[in-house]
């Protein structure tokens, strides 16, 4: 058997078509990316190389650095929270038997998922806006005096940005979840109900300890989302205002594209690959117990 | 339901499997803008006139993205530029190197294209290695200060010439719910001007200044400048949404009489008057007192030309009957803007006169001559960090969120590069 | 109360009847963007921005549908997506569950970190490696074909995908293979007569998420084949409305609309199959 499943031809056949088609679009380009952070270059023409000025300018002297980090936390953090604690209490809701309309909730939580991210960061520009958006005009209707200038707010602006990530991609996660929660098995409902669990204590201490690995999964894609962000900055506040919205992407968008210094925003990207790895390896740590690090493991099919 | 959902998606599989059929013509692609009347109406009337003159060349557009250059760039960068496309000053250094933009100094000269340009633009057409690599059509463009003059007539406010008065016409028009100034801050460029208005009041070179050389950051007019730019937002002269508004939330803002003044080019006159008629005016910007106001009243930002127009890719395979095209298009552009646009400022002598000027535009020609300095827009900066930098500095004064010397000490650490 | 044995009873209460709020106002919540990008693609810009940007059309305006359909060649666009979507789903299903498979299924050294090294590949952005793909794809001389679009975006949903399989092929207990072993098939009758049909639910989930990736992706297709018209997709289309600066919104609603409607229908037609797909990843463990 175990001759039978070293069969080093299939694993040299099996492995080889990912592995090729994964390192030469993702990975020798990120090598690229490394590689260009060393170099003042334009994009176009030859490169000069520079050693390690960029990485100093950028990490010691550029103060939007600092702005763009930060920002890249707080969006983390809103995403984050946001999409596992909903997605949590609605993927619990929608597998559960008892509640009406469950294929209902489950397309209509999905759907944003479904379209892209220009059409949705187009209704949200236009509901936050400031001078005449549907939240605020529907606020003062109310006559309730809390008009806010959302997206132009420097210090708030990101968590607008944040918020409009996290409603798209919650259905996202929401279906992970459920997926989860399925894998679990209906057994376990079953005999907690027996016993006269409530349903809260059955999910709190049934549902959420087993799906601990679907969270780690979420949890990755969500605090990685946030430090990655950009389409949204993009299309909703262009960074604005001034750079109080900037994050590690739009850094090397707007250098590279906007300025023609290629070197500095791929040292930009660069520095956001580590800093993507760091959070892999330090989540990780913290779900440590089990033999495989990164994966999302169905450990209810295999307890079952 | 799901059987509906079926039919449907089987009917659009249908439809999308009927696709168009190729004729047999020359083929060029062309990167061109093409969105609202002031860049369609000109494309369609060229290509119009392109058939009549080339019926052997079908133009293939490729309208262009509304992303400062940089899908130009990394077009570049992939070696898949369009055979014609239109260019900024910004660029054309980058392109140049890479041998990417045609030297097009025969073509300009056999077309009679360069025979035809005005003396004041050939200047500009001229790159500083002495050759030329792109076709103009725009002439002069300047930063206009528009004001419905109805609106300042119906709440009794003066047409301000200092800050102070501008900002007590701003309190009356908040009062009265109307917004003091509409401005797209979304865009850099607008931005950038608005800031550039206001240091134009203080040293005449403005941001152009910045560009050439003749002035630094350092000196304390762009200092004053960005001081005063932050008193009048945080005064609310602009609106709340400022940093977000785009052009058409802006522009209907203005025109639909919910906003008493708008700042922008010289080719919105055309729009303007469609819309407002006599009500709209343009004014001499205000400044930080009266003598300067009077000493400014003829500085204007904008202006100043740039190395723009449509540049050729030297490597398609029908250059030089693309770069004869491009020529083509740039002077139909002129001919149209001229009579269908009632923008008489253009880059080539077309021959052809409007004596239907919008009174605004009369102004403007009368004005001209008094004009005693210019500055530039972004697009005609050579100093592409500079060009973006200024951007999102003006933003952030625009913003009032911001300390201008904290933005200065930005733009220092940005410049020095 | 519900009588019993009608079914599983439903919850009552106070905060039961809350729940039920909470849960349908998100669902509205939800909802209402596809709504508005309906009704705003039969407005004009005066309409949308000033004085009903919410409400229902104060004129329906299907001249922006017209538009829309005579700005560009919306057939010859939507069947670019169609064949992008469709060869960005085959391949990465190919490859990610013949990978899966093998670092799941067969025993080698270094399995592991084959896994983790195609899964870093989930926290790239894409923004991040642009200029370095686009330098590859025209360094493989792939440009005007539609391999351009094609490979990257499989190279791009690969490690999601491999993520998803992963747990499934997991859940398949060992005694499968052994049994085929037994019975004298080879390693690849395994895999494609066994092996494939049980993930065969997580190939569906997969497939929708990887057809919506690239049914959407604008970055890369706006670069890769914005110059060549053939093999434009549907979300360049909506450049076609947005100029330097002015934008005809009410058509670029309309060019959304017509972007997004087959990627709706294609979730509604197959989102059942996919929770019935994971439902039965459980029954996997048999």
């Amino acid at each position: 058997m175990k001759k039978y499943l070293s069969n080093r031809k299939a694993i040299i056949v099996f492995c080889l078509p990912a592995i090729i088609l994964f390192c030469v679009f993702i990975f020798v380009p990120i090598l690229q990316v490394f590689y260009y952070s060393f170099f003042d270059w334009d994009g176009v023409n030859q490169a000069t190389f520079v050693g390690l000025a960029n990485y100093k300018r950028l990490l010691l002297k550029d103060p939007v650095f600092k702005t763009a980090n930060l920002n890249g936390f707080k969006f983390g953090v809103v995403i984050t929270v946001y999409q596992l604690v909903l997605a949590t209490i609605f993927a619990i809701a929608v597998s559960d038997k008892r509640i009406r309309f469950r294929k209902f909730f489950r397309t209509a939580y999905f759907i944003p998922v479904v379209l892209s991210v220009t059409v949705v960061c187009q209704l949200w520009g236009n509901v936050l806006n400031a001078d005449n958006g549907l939240l605020n005009t529907l606020m003062s209707r109310l006559g309730i005096n809390w008009s806010q200038n959302w997206l132009n707010d420097r210090n708030t602006a990101i968590y607008t940005v944040a918020f409009v990530n996290a409603w798209q991609w919650m259905g996202y996660q929401f279906a992970l979840i459920v997926a989860g929660i399925k894998s679990i098995g209906e057994d376990f409902y079953e005999a907690a109900e027996i016993d006269g669990a409530t349903s809260l204590k059955a999910h709190w201490y049934i549902t959420l300890p087993l799906l601990k690995d679907t969270f780690n999964f979420c949890l990755l894609i969500s605090v990685t989302g946030g430090i990655k962000a950009f389409s949204e900055i993009d299309i909703m506040t262009g960074g604005g205002p001034g750079n109080a919205t900037y994050t590690l992407t739009y850094i090397m968008y707007n250098y590279a594209f906007g300025r023609q210094k290629f070197g500095y925003g791929l040292t930009s990207s660069a520095v956001l690959v580590i800093e993507c790895l760091v959070i892999i390896l330090a989540l990780n740590w913290l779900f440590k117990d089990r033999e495989n690090p990164l994966f999302s493991r169905r450990k209810g099919v295999e307890i079952v | 339901m799901k059987k509906f959902l079926c039919i449907l998606l089987a009917a659009m599989m249908v439809i999308g499997c009927a696709s168009a059929m190729a004729e047999e013509k020359i083929k060029l692609q062309i990167y061109a803008q093409y969105a609202d009347d002031d860049t369609k109406v000109p494309y369609d009337y060229a290509v119009e006139k392109l058939a009549e003159a080339y019926p052997n060349v079908e133009l293939e557009l490729i309208p262009q993205a509304q992303d400062d250059g940089a899908t130009l760039l990394a077009l570049a960068t992939a070696g898949k530029l369009p055979d014609i496309y239109q260019t900024g000053s910004g660029i054309v250094t980058t392109l140049r190197n890479s041998k990417q933009m045609m030297v097009i100094n025969d073509v300009a000269e056999k077309t009679g294209f360069l025979e035809k340009v005005y003396e004041t633009e050939k200047q500009y057409m001229i790159a500083d290695d002495g050759n030329m690599y792109a076709f103009p059509y725009a002439g002069q463009e300047y930063v206009l200060w528009f004001v419905n003059n109805a609106l300042f007539e119906q709440y009794n406010v003066e047409i301000p010439t200092t800050y102070d008065e501008l900002i007590a016409a701003a309190e009356v028009f908040n009062a009265n719910g109307i917004v003091p100034m509409a401005l797209f801050g979304q865009e850099g460029w607008i931005s950038a001007a608005m800031y550039d208005a206001i240091a134009t009041r203080y040293i005449t070179a403005g941001i152009k200044g910045l560009d050439n050389g003749a002035t630094s950051i350092e000196d304390e007019a762009y200092l004053k400048a960005a001081e005063d730019l932050v008193k009048l937002a945080k005064a609310g002269v602009f609106q709340a949404a400022v940093t977000t508004t785009n052009y058409d939330q802006a522009s209907e803002m203005f025109l639909g009489g919910k906003a008493a003044m708008f700042l922008n080019g010289q080719w919105y006159i055309e729009d303007a008057t469609k819309a407002l008629g006599d009500d709209v005016t343009w004014i001499a910007y205000p400044s930080y007192d009266e003598a300067s106001y009077e000493a400014g009243k003829h500085a204007f930002s904008g202006g100043g030309g740039s190395i723009s127009g449509y540049a050729v890719n030297p490597d398609s395979p029908n250059a030089e009957l693309a770069a004869e095209v491009a020529a083509f298009i740039s002077e139909k552009y002129c001919e149209a803007k001229v009579t269908l646009r009632n923008n008489p400022l253009v880059a080539v002598n077309t021959g052809l006169t409007n004596d239907q000027l919008p009174k605004m535009m009369q102004d403007l020609v009368a004005e001209m001559p008094n004009m005693t300095s210019t500055t530039a827009f972004t697009w005609g900066l050579t100093n592409t960090t500079l060009a973006n930098a200024i951007g999102v500095a003006g933003q952030s004064l625009l913003s009032g969120q911001y300390e201008a010397q904290e933005v200065i000490d930005q733009l220092t650490f940005e410049l020095g590069w | 109360m519900k009588k019993k044995g009608s079914g599983p009873r439903q919850y009552t209460g106070v905060s039961a009847t809350i729940f039920t709020i909470f849960l349908w106002a998100y669902a509205i919540f939800s909802l209402y963007p596809l709504l508005w990008m309906i009704l705003y693609s039969f407005k004009d810009n005066t309409e949308i921005f000033q004085t009903n940007p919410f409400g229902l059309p104060q004129v329906w305006r299907f001249e922006n549908y017209v538009n829309a359909w005579n700005q560009y060649d919306v057939p010859l666009y939507f069947k670019n997506s169609v064949i992008v979507g469709a060869g960005t789903v085959i391949l990465t299903i190919i490859c990610a569950m013949m990978f899966t498979f093998a670092v799941t299924r067969l025993q080698w050294k270094g399995r592991d970190a084959a896994r983790t090294f195609i899964s870093t590949g989930q926290f790239i952005p894409v923004q991040a490696i642009l200029l370095p793909v686009v330098q590859t794809v025209a360094g493989l001389h792939l440009m005007d074909t539609y391999w351009s679009l094609i490979l990257p975006y499989a190279a791009i949903n690969l490690a999601f995908s491999c993520m998803v399989y992963y747990g499934f092929f997991k859940g398949i207990p060992k005694e499968m293979e052994e049994a085929a072993c037994i019975d004298g098939a080879s390693i690849w009758q395994t895999f494609f007569l066994i092996i494939m049909p049980l993930v065969g639910p997580a190939t569906m989930t997969i497939a929708i998420y990887v057809f919506l990736s690239a049914w959407n992706e604008f970055l890369l297709a706006n670069v890769l084949v914005g110059t060549t018209a053939h093999l434009k997709t549907l979300p360049l289309g909506v450049l076609f409305f947005q100029g330097q600066f002015t934008t005809d919104w009410g058509s670029m609603g309309a060019t959304m609309v017509i972007a997004s409607l087959p990627a709706i229908v294609v979730y509604c037609l197959f989102s059942e199959q996919v929770e019935g797909a994971m439902t039965t990843s459980g029954a996997v463990k048999g």
